[in-house]
């Protein structure tokens, strides 16, 4: 597996499922402190719908583009919610980049500058809004001086993974300023950002796949 | 204190009114007269050690309470909870709130105050720039001190701003009758080399030479928030911060940039940078932060765990939040003298029971249940049973109106499907939008060739997906208009209506849109009517206690046995604030106060009514609180058209209720009392 090809996507969307589900609970309990606490439900219910889907494309006509359209679609038809047009607009970004065909691993930077580009252009929000962005644009940052720096395709995934947790982390500080949590004013602060947590998790599939290449 | 009233009888039973408790007796003429503790052993006929023991009694058995103003106290708790969870070695908190003022005249105000504590004669003091910064310079009044010279912390800039680095320093010069040394560069030049070669001039290099010297430096910081001084100075291109070696950058000071934790970071303007640095500040002895507000709490966290305040000067509400950053539980901090409150019993309640089968099929079997038992009302679209249409039959030409949003409401949105109603609803999971291809089908399924009427609560999610959907339709060549609720006049001011979130007023908004579509108006007057629907209708909701969904069977969040949530939606959100528990009259005055307030009802007005149910509060209870609502709605002269009782728009097992009041005119009246008839609403 060296590229960024259709066995790495499959994988990823598989282990971040598997994450996500894992943390349905702890997301919607954290989503519940200062959203509506439906996040933990959207998110792992809609990656477990990608990872439907993905098994169904028929291998022969399978690209990466291909299942990140077909993830976008499946994921937004499963949840809608907020973060259904915000990941749906993600992925098919995503799939922008890869409609050349797979990509060099340690290009992942690019891969997430074109995810947290979608979620941004969607969602309207800027860093430091208290969102998932807090988390992917770090991400994307590590994985591009990582990569800039002669890092690994390993330790590409490893900084962005890392970015994003700290991102996430840092959410807790923040006053929202978007979505339901903006009506709390201060009151956000203290408690992390579950979109950005979510996030946290996903991108750290990107680092675990590296680390035990199925 | 009122001077002590003499007594000429000396008694040694106490009056009557003390009952035979000498201790109640001292304390009331120490602290109720006045008297000193002399007069006192006079009085009662003991010796004065006596007094004082009773006195010291009185405090250890809680008869007397001494207790600071709250706010002050609070003000201490905070300042003292920052200084020892930080180590610096001063802060001082202003309040919060500070009636006419600003928050940065206060701060600055409250910082020139303290500046003979924190400055000498001979001291050289820098000063950054910024609007806090000028405040500050501004409020310092005569300080009394000789030999100062206050320098330029960073360069200048011709920028658009009263709050220059020049201006600022100037300002502090002339207050502190000061010598003034400025920095005869721009803050930021064009390039490093240029930077080189004006620190090569002699002038500017022994300007530069001052900033070695300094004693004191009083400096602010930026948030680099889309709307902070960092843009609007021209200092800072927002560019550089997207994509550049910013990205990480959460605050500004001194023209420098620092991540989180406080690390500078080095980035293409470190070097065409002309002013202290942050090596150099952090060796200045006194550096005094003065800064607040919510957006500031990243970066005045972030110098504070890098090192560059040993002095913090914020507001109350800003420095709560720097602590709940931490995790410092605020209410732990204040000390108590006597044993603390029993811990509460929300521990014994963390599962809440539910008639559920599997969490995943709740919603679903929900809706295959209410198809059930309501055949004649609604059917699904093309097998979806999250897109529901009504069964009437829909006249060509007529106005489709989709509804939808989130389960979790029951009866909403689905009960109000039908004739004089919406025709089509899409449904989400608990609490989370429907995605736009189910919100297309009812589109497609509403349209008679007249175009659809969205109606929807305004939530970041819905508007995301339902626009979507009317993109999709539009490419179809359907035209839809959307009217977002936005009735729930806690959730933002009145200034910003449109930022309000939709609750309960829904149901009123459906029902005028779906008569003007009846009547077979165009879409612009369905929209138009939708929208003056809304704009009638004003709720508030309490909580009681939170709800929790099939998914977590536990209580979103948790309030206390004493509280309640003033201000809550209809998601199981916590509310805009947490109150005392009050009896139901007083719950109901508090809403009528605030919804008055901003519908200023005329006597003989006319309104419609909706005391709802957020889920688990009984009918019974909503039925205590319309009774009051009436008497305050009668004292008003306010004629109550029509009132609606009950379970309209839930929050789940939310205990709670919302009051919603819409203002009638003829038009609204009219389309109101239409008929309808939906499985929750028929008439």
């Amino acid at each position: 597996m060296s590229k960024i090809d259709n066995a790495y996507l499959l994988s990823f969307f598989k282990l971040a499922a598997d994450r996500l589900e894992a943390r349905r609970q702890e997301l919607c309990s954290l989503d519940g402190e200062i959203g509506d606490g439906d996040h933990g439900t959207s998110m792992a219910n809609g990656f477990a719908a990608i990872d439907a889907r993905l098994r169904e494309v028929p291998a022969d006509t399978a690209t990466p583009a291909l299942l990140l359209r077909e993830a976008a679609s499946a994921f937004i038809g499963e949840v809608g919610a907020t973060v259904g047009p915000l990941y749906a607009t993600a992925l098919l970004q995503g799939a922008a980049l890869l409609e050349d065909g797979p990509l060099e691993r340690d290009r992942l930077g690019d891969l997430l500058a074109q995810f947290a580009a979608g979620i941004g252009m969607r969602g309207q929000a800027q860093p430091g809004d208290k969102t998932m962005l807090d988390a992917w644009v770090p991400a994307t940052q590590a994985a591009r001086n990582a990569a800039a720096g002669g890092a690994s395709a390993r330790e590409v995934a490893e900084a962005a993974a890392a970015a994003a947790r700290k991102g996430a982390d840092t959410t807790a500080s923040m006053v929202a300023s978007r979505g339901r949590a903006a009506r709390l004013k201060e009151r956000s602060l203290g408690h992390p950002d579950p979109g950005a947590v979510s996030a946290a998790l996903i991108i750290g599939a990107f680092a675990e796949i590296e680390e035990d290449p199925a | 204190m009122a001077p002590p009233r003499k007594r000429d009888v000396r008694a040694s039973r106490p009056p009557l009114r003390f009952g035979d408790d000498p201790l109640l007796w001292a304390s009331w003429l120490y602290y109720e007269e006045g008297l000193t503790q002399s007069e006192i052993a006079d009085q009662m006929g003991a010796s004065r050690p006596t007094v004082n023991a009773y006195l010291a009694d009185a405090r250890a058995r809680g008869i007397v309470n001494i207790s600071i103003s709250g706010d002050k106290l609070r003000s201490v708790t905070i300042a003292r909870a920052i200084e020892a969870h930080f180590g610096i070695g001063d802060c001082l908190i202003v309040p919060a709130e500070g009636g006419q003022r600003s928050l940065i005249d206060r701060l600055g105000a409250a910082a020139a105050q303290s500046l003979p504590d924190l400055l000498h004669s001979g001291d050289t003091v820098a000063i950054t720039w910024g609007r806090t910064m000028l405040a500050l310079a501004n409020a310092v009044r005569d300080c009394h001190l000789s030999d100062v010279i206050v320098v330029q912390a960073t360069g200048g800039t011709t920028a658009a701003i009263t709050y220059t680095p020049e201006a600022c320093a100037t300002r502090l010069a002339e207050s502190l009758g000061a010598r003034f040394v400025p920095i005869s560069a721009p803050a930021i030049v064009s390039s490093p080399e240029a930077r080189k070669i004006l620190l090569r001039e002699p002038v500017i290099a022994e300007q530069m030479q001052n900033l070695e010297r300094v004693t004191c430096i009083l400096f602010g910081i930026s948030s680099l928030r889309p709307n902070s001084t960092v843009h609007s100075s021209g200092f800072f291109d927002s560019s550089l911060q997207r994509h550049g070696a910013y990205g990480t950058a959460v605050g500004s000071l001194a023209g420098r940039f620092i991540d989180d934790q406080g690390a500078g970071l080095s980035g293409p303007l470190a070097d065409r940078t002309m002013g202290i640095d942050l090596d150099q500040l952090r060796s200045v002895p006194t550096r005094v932060l003065v800064a607040g507000g919510f957006d500031k709490v990243p970066p005045i966290l972030a110098a504070l765990r890098g090192g560059y305040v040993t002095t913090l000067i914020t507001d109350s509400a800003t420095g709560e939040g720097i602590l709940r950053a931490e995790g410092v539980e605020l209410d732990t901090l204040a000390p108590r003298r006597r044993a603390a409150e029993p811990p509460q019993q929300a521990l014994a309640r963390t599962r809440i029971k539910k008639f559920i089968n599997q969490p995943k099929d709740a919603v679903t079997e929900a809706l295959e249940g209410a198809l059930a038992a309501f055949p004649d009302h609604i059917e699904p679209i093309g097998g979806s049973l999250r897109a529901l249409r009504s069964r009437a039959a829909k006249p060509e030409g007529k106005v489709g109106v989709v509804i939808g949003g989130g389960a979790g409401h029951e009866p909403g949105f689905a009960g109000f499907v039908g004739p004089g109603l919406a025709d089509a609803v899409a449904l989400g999971n608990v609490f989370a939008s429907p995605p736009p291809d189910r919100i297309l089908s009812c589109t497609r399924d509403a349209h008679r060739g007249a175009g659809v009427l969205y109606i929807y609560g305004n939530y970041t999610g819905d508007v995301m997906n339902f626009d979507m959907a009317a993109d999709l339709a539009a490419a179809e060549g359907i035209q839809t208009r959307t009217v977002l609720t936005t009735d729930d006049i806690a959730s933002s001011g009145a200034e910003d209506r449109a930022a309000r979130r939709g609750t309960a007023g829904n149901v009123f908004v459906f029902k005028v849109a779906g008569a003007a579509s009846a009547r077979m108006l165009p879409l612009e007057d369905c929209e138009r009517l939708a929208r003056k629907a809304n704009a009638a209708c004003h709720t508030i909701g309490v909580a009681l206690e939170p709800c929790s969904t099939p998914d977590t069977q536990r209580p979103s969040f948790s309030i206390g046995q004493t509280d309640m949530e003033f201000g809550v939606g209809i998601h199981g959100e916590p509310g805009v604030t947490r109150v005392r528990l009050q009896t139901a009259d007083r719950v109901v005055d508090q809403i009528c106060d605030r919804i008055f307030e901003e519908m200023r009802l005329a006597p003989g007005a006319r309104v419609a009514v909706l005391v709802n149910s957020l889920g688990a509060t009984p009918m019974l209870e909503l039925m205590i609180l319309n009774r009051r609502l009436t008497h305050r709605l009668s004292a008003r002269s306010v004629d109550v058209h029509t009132t609606l009782l009950g379970h309209y728009f839930t929050a789940l097992d939310m205990a709670g209720a919302s009051i919603t009041l819409m203002a009638l005119d003829e038009e609204l009246t009219g389309l109101l009392d239409a008929p309808c008839d939906g499985f929750a609403w028929r008439k």
